[in-house]
């Protein structure tokens, strides 16, 4: 049985707010669902740690949130992410990709490339 | 920036209490409710359904935990959690609170203010511009081991013609003058000075001017700047002074300026004060002319900023070089510059340290004993800890909320400790000698309270550690099972009395200390000046230069004021002399004797100097050994005669007969008269009583006048009607002559005796609280164990013991800690009074006796402070204490 892998600190933020990015408004539960969904079912997340990372981000005022009518027509808290929040996601993604680079560069280096 | 954001998106949360719980509650249900609508979907069953999505949720007390975290500002929620908690728990325990902050205050308060004297008298930098460069410049002959003296004229001018070093150079004398023409007539304060006196300090005045070179030449017109007291006392604090008169000893001086009151001149450190230049003082203008083996003025200078001290140094010695060169008596004679304020402190720092660091000892005591207290209270309190441990709250917890309540403590008691030493600086400045420097500045100022709470807070960690880490051993299900009662640890009571014996150490060491100086207080109450002191007193006239300038006028004045003294009822032994011994400054003197070979190269004979009327020796009560005393006969006009003090006769006439010899001395600048020695008398303490008697040597007054002198009277009369009778007798010469320094001799002696009191009085009450805390430290511990051990002394009454053999076990326990105590305290004890040797008079650091006595003292107070506990656990009733468990 394959081994589930915990979400590293820092890249859950980072992963709900390309969630956001792509689907609008969610409310916590569906975004839980959407991460899962995303990473294949490889994550496993203690789905309630998601809270205080989204409240961290609403602090930061990366997202912006409200009530409003969901699927089963209780009230849930919809999250949306603000034009900040866009801005810092694209900050974090070209970090990630430069980082992702570097590791990338180091696993196809060959002895005989080095002089 | 968005760091920002959150910052303040929690401390709004944090201060309005915002708290999102409910949201995040209601955020959750949902949250299981479309997880459990999933589940259902994908076929669970219903009661499986919400399980599932109960567990992929998480513990929902984390997450709210969590949540919260991020909410508002979890730390200092924690902090303030700790603290109310804290508050609650001292305050439900108001009597241990109280001795605890008690202790800690008076532990933490005579520290704040011994500290307040340390840090006015040798921290604080001087109250001059750029201070640490101002340096005493003075001479010092190794040969005889004479150091600091003063400059002679002509040396100083060299000095200042050869300084490189300095940017600025001063010479300063004080005495006395009448100021008159002011209220009523007074001695003021005078200060002559060179012209660089004021660039030396670079002070601006208040008022006015300063004091220009051209003040100074020859022909000036005399000018005077006064003190801002005197200003204020005297002139009304007129902002027009400058210009107006001011006239000292009859002579007028113009005022140009006016010095703040925070300008106070080193060594003569008064209030209401008068500057003047050198050359127009009535005294010191003349002392001009003494020659360069005469050094009487000392010499203030500013360094030239970033000078090493080598650099200082070698122009100096090439300036004692050139002046041994110009004067080869000068020869030996060595200039040399050290800081100002070391010279100021100088003998005070061993007192003052040695008070440091005895109310340091006093507060590591209180801070033993409060360990002891509260690892009490943490044996009565782990059952407490271990339910908290088992709630889950984790050891960093609860160490945490331990050290927040110290830290409490520890701020009460030293909040408490300040409030004390803010009454108890006063006090001590009134038990302070008056002549101590900077006496007039000491204040809790913010250097004191910044000390206080340094120590508050390391007084807090050092009684606050040991619970701190019984704590963090307690084991919640071994200290649940035997309900709490057997929390005690062989650990924790091994702690507890190795607490009790370092407190019985501290004692000894204060103790000891403590005893040393009472002795040898004791010792210095015990000895006789050498004259008799009771129904003696003194008062002090001295003549106005200008208008009393020669010998005869001195030598008649002085006899017409004896002559109205002695017939004014009640004052028949009157006599009059200068200096008086210990209450005048001695004045040394070098002299040689005729037919005598020359002392060697470089070493001079000196002893100290005293004119006195024939009446002198019996008033004071000075025994006549041999010969005769002076006579009404021995005028200017009759050959100069001398009297001895027997420790002369005896170090320089060994196994001769010294009457009849001839010596060679005198007051400059008569210094070479030859004196024929007619008698010798008994010695007497003439610089101090803790100094024993030197040589003396002694001339008739009427042969050797000073401008004034001492008039010493044995009366029954009251020290008012002595001190009215003088006056009336002098002011029957000339109304404007001052009486001043009226003073009983007894008095003054006692006086005289300010510091040695001072110390042996603060480290006498140091001791006592010391002894105190060690004895409330000892009652703790040994009635502690008792209450702990009363299962065990049960069973050992059931099986026989006798009230006298339970006493006795426990008395023999807290003697352990006193001997085990002894053991450390005496041997540190030992190697730390001979640091206090020099304070010592007439007891060797070691004294056998102090050091039995206190011995004695502390194994009788330790079992004194065991007696009610032991009698206690003699009184065990076995059936309870066996079925209490």
């Amino acid at each position: 049985m394959k081994q589930k892998r915990d979400v590293q600190q820092g890249t859950l933020a980072l992963m709900v707010l390309r969630t956001l990015d792509v689907l609008g408004s969610l409310h916590g539960y569906g975004i839980a669902r959407r991460i899962e969904q995303i990473s294949g079912d490889l994550l496993a997340v203690n789905q309630g740690t998601l809270y205080p990372v989204l409240l961290r981000l609403e602090q930061e005022g990366a997202i912006t949130s409200s009530w409003a009518p969901s699927e089963n027509n209780r009230r849930a808290r919809f999250y949306r992410l603000t034009r900040a929040g866009r801005k810092l996601l694209e900050a974090e993604k070209r970090d990630w990709d430069q980082s992702a680079a570097i590791v990338a560069r180091f696993f196809q280096v060959k002895a005989e490339d080095l002089p | 920036m968005s760091a920002m954001r959150r910052l303040f998106a929690r401390t709004l949360n944090f201060t309005t209490h915002r708290n999102g719980d409910a949201r995040l509650r209601e955020e959750m249900e949902q949250h299981l409710a479309l997880q459990t609508a999933d589940n259902l979907r994908a076929g669970m069953p219903p009661s499986e359904a919400r399980r599932q999505a109960i567990l992929k949720l998480g513990a929902a007390a984390t997450i709210r935990e969590r949540y919260h975290a991020e909410e508002g500002l979890p730390h200092l929620e924690l902090l303030l959690q700790d603290l109310l908690y804290a508050l609650r728990r001292l305050a439900n325990a108001p009597i241990p609170t109280a001795v605890i902050v008690l202790t800690l205050a008076l532990g933490i308060g005579a520290n704040a203010a011994i500290f307040s004297v340390v840090h006015a008298v040798l921290l604080r930098p001087l109250a001059y511009d750029h201070p640490s460069r101002l340096v005493f410049v003075g001479e010092d002959r190794p040969s005889a081991q004479i150091t600091g003296n003063g400059f002679s004229y002509p040396a100083f001018l060299e000095l200042c013609r050869h300084h490189d070093a300095f940017s600025a150079v001063a010479g300063l004398a004080g005495h006395a003058l009448t100021l008159t023409g002011r209220g009523d007539p007074a001695d003021t304060s005078t200060i002559a000075v060179t012209p660089g006196f004021f660039s030396v300090f670079a002070i601006p005045p208040l008022v006015g001017r300063t004091l220009r070179d051209d003040d100074s030449q020859q022909g000036a017109a005399p000018v005077a700047v006064i003190s801002e007291a005197l200003w204020r006392s005297r002139f009304g604090a007129d902002p027009r002074i400058a210009g107006a008169p001011i006239t000292l000893d009859r002579r007028v001086y113009t005022i140009i300026g006016v010095m703040p009151a925070s300008f106070r001149t080193p060594f003569f450190d008064q209030a209401e004060q008068v500057w003047i230049p050198l050359l127009q003082d009535p005294l010191f203008s003349h002392w001009i002319a003494r020659p360069p083996q005469t050094h009487w003025m000392p010499v203030i200078a500013r360094l030239q900023p970033g000078l090493s001290s080598r650099r200082v140094q070698s122009e100096l010695d090439a300036l004692s070089a050139a002046l041994a060169r110009q004067t080869p008596d000068e020869q030996g004679w060595i200039a040399k510059a050290q800081p100002l304020q070391q010279i100021l402190v100088g003998d005070l720092r061993p007192p003052l340290v040695l008070l440091l660091c005895a109310v340091a000892l006093v507060l590591a005591l209180a801070c033993a004993n409060i360990a002891n207290m509260l690892l009490t209270q943490a044996t009565a309190r782990s059952k407490e800890i271990a339910v908290r441990v088992a709630l889950g709250a984790s050891h960093a917890r609860i160490a945490r909320q331990l050290l927040t309540e110290n830290a409490l403590l520890g701020l009460l008691g030293g909040a408490a400790g300040v409030l004390l030493a803010g009454r108890s600086v006063p006090v001590l400045i009134r038990l302070l000698p008056s002549d101590l420097p900077q006496l007039h500045s000491i204040h809790i100022d913010a250097a004191v309270l910044a000390f206080s709470l340094a120590l508050s807070i390391a007084a807090s960690l050092a009684f606050g550690l040991a619970p701190v880490f019984f704590a963090a051993r307690i084991d919640p299900q071994s200290s649940l099972r035997t309900g709490g009662g057997a929390g005690e640890t062989r650990r924790s009571r091994r702690t507890r009395s190795v607490l009790a014996a370092s407190e019985i150490a501290l004692a000894t060491i204060l103790l000891v200390g403590a005893g040393l100086l009472l002795r040898s207080f004791a010792r210095l109450l015990s000895v006789g000046p050498g004259f008799a002191v009771s129904q003696l007193a003194k008062a002090e006239i001295s003549l106005p230069r200008f208008q009393y300038s020669k010998p005869e006028q001195w030598a008649a004045f002085a006899r017409d004021l004896l002559t109205r003294v002695q017939a004014q009822p009640g004052l028949h032994d009157a006599a009059i002399a200068a200096p008086l011994p210990i209450l005048d400054t001695a004045v040394t003197l070098p002299f040689s004797i005729a037919g005598a070979p020359p002392p060697a190269q470089g070493n001079v004979d000196t002893a100290n100097y005293v004119a006195a009327s024939p009446d002198y020796f019996r008033v004071m009560g000075i025994a006549l050994v041999r010969g005769r005393l002076f006579s009404a006969d021995d005028t200017l006009t009759t050959p100069p005669v001398a009297l001895i003090s027997e420790a002369l006769a005896r170090r320089y006439f060994p196994h001769q007969d010294p009457i009849g010899r001839r010596m060679i001395f005198g007051f400059p600048p008569n210094g070479n008269v030859t004196r024929e020695i007619i008698g010798v008398v008994a010695d007497v303490h003439d610089v101090s009583l803790a100094k024993s008697p030197g040589p003396l040597l002694y001339v008739p007054f009427a042969q050797a006048p000073f401008w004034g002198g001492e008039v010493v009277v044995r009366s029954g009369l009251s020290l008012t009607a002595v001190a009215g009778a003088i006056r009336a007798a002098a002011h029957a010469i000339d109304k404007n002559l001052p009486v001043t320094e009226v003073e009983a001799f007894p008095a003054a002696l006692h006086a005289s005796l300010a510091w040695p009191r001072f110390r042996t009085l603060l480290l006498g009450g140091f001791g006592s609280l010391a002894l105190l805390l060690a004895a409330l430290g000892i009652y703790g511990v040994v009635s502690f164990s008792v209450s702990r051990r009363a299962r065990e002394l049960g069973v050992r009454i059931t099986m026989g013991a006798t009230p006298a053999n339970v006493r006795r076990l426990v008395l023999r326990e807290s003697a352990t800690l006193a001997l085990a105590g002894l053991a450390i305290g005496i041997p540190a004890a030992l190697a730390l009074t001979r640091l206090i040797s020099a304070l010592l008079y007439g007891t060797a650091p070691s004294d056998p006796l102090t050091f039995a006595a206190v011995a004695l003292l502390l194994v009788s107070v330790t079992l004194a402070a065991a007696w009610l506990p032991a009698r206690h656990a003699a009184r065990t009733d076995p059936i309870q204490a066996l079925r209490s468990e």
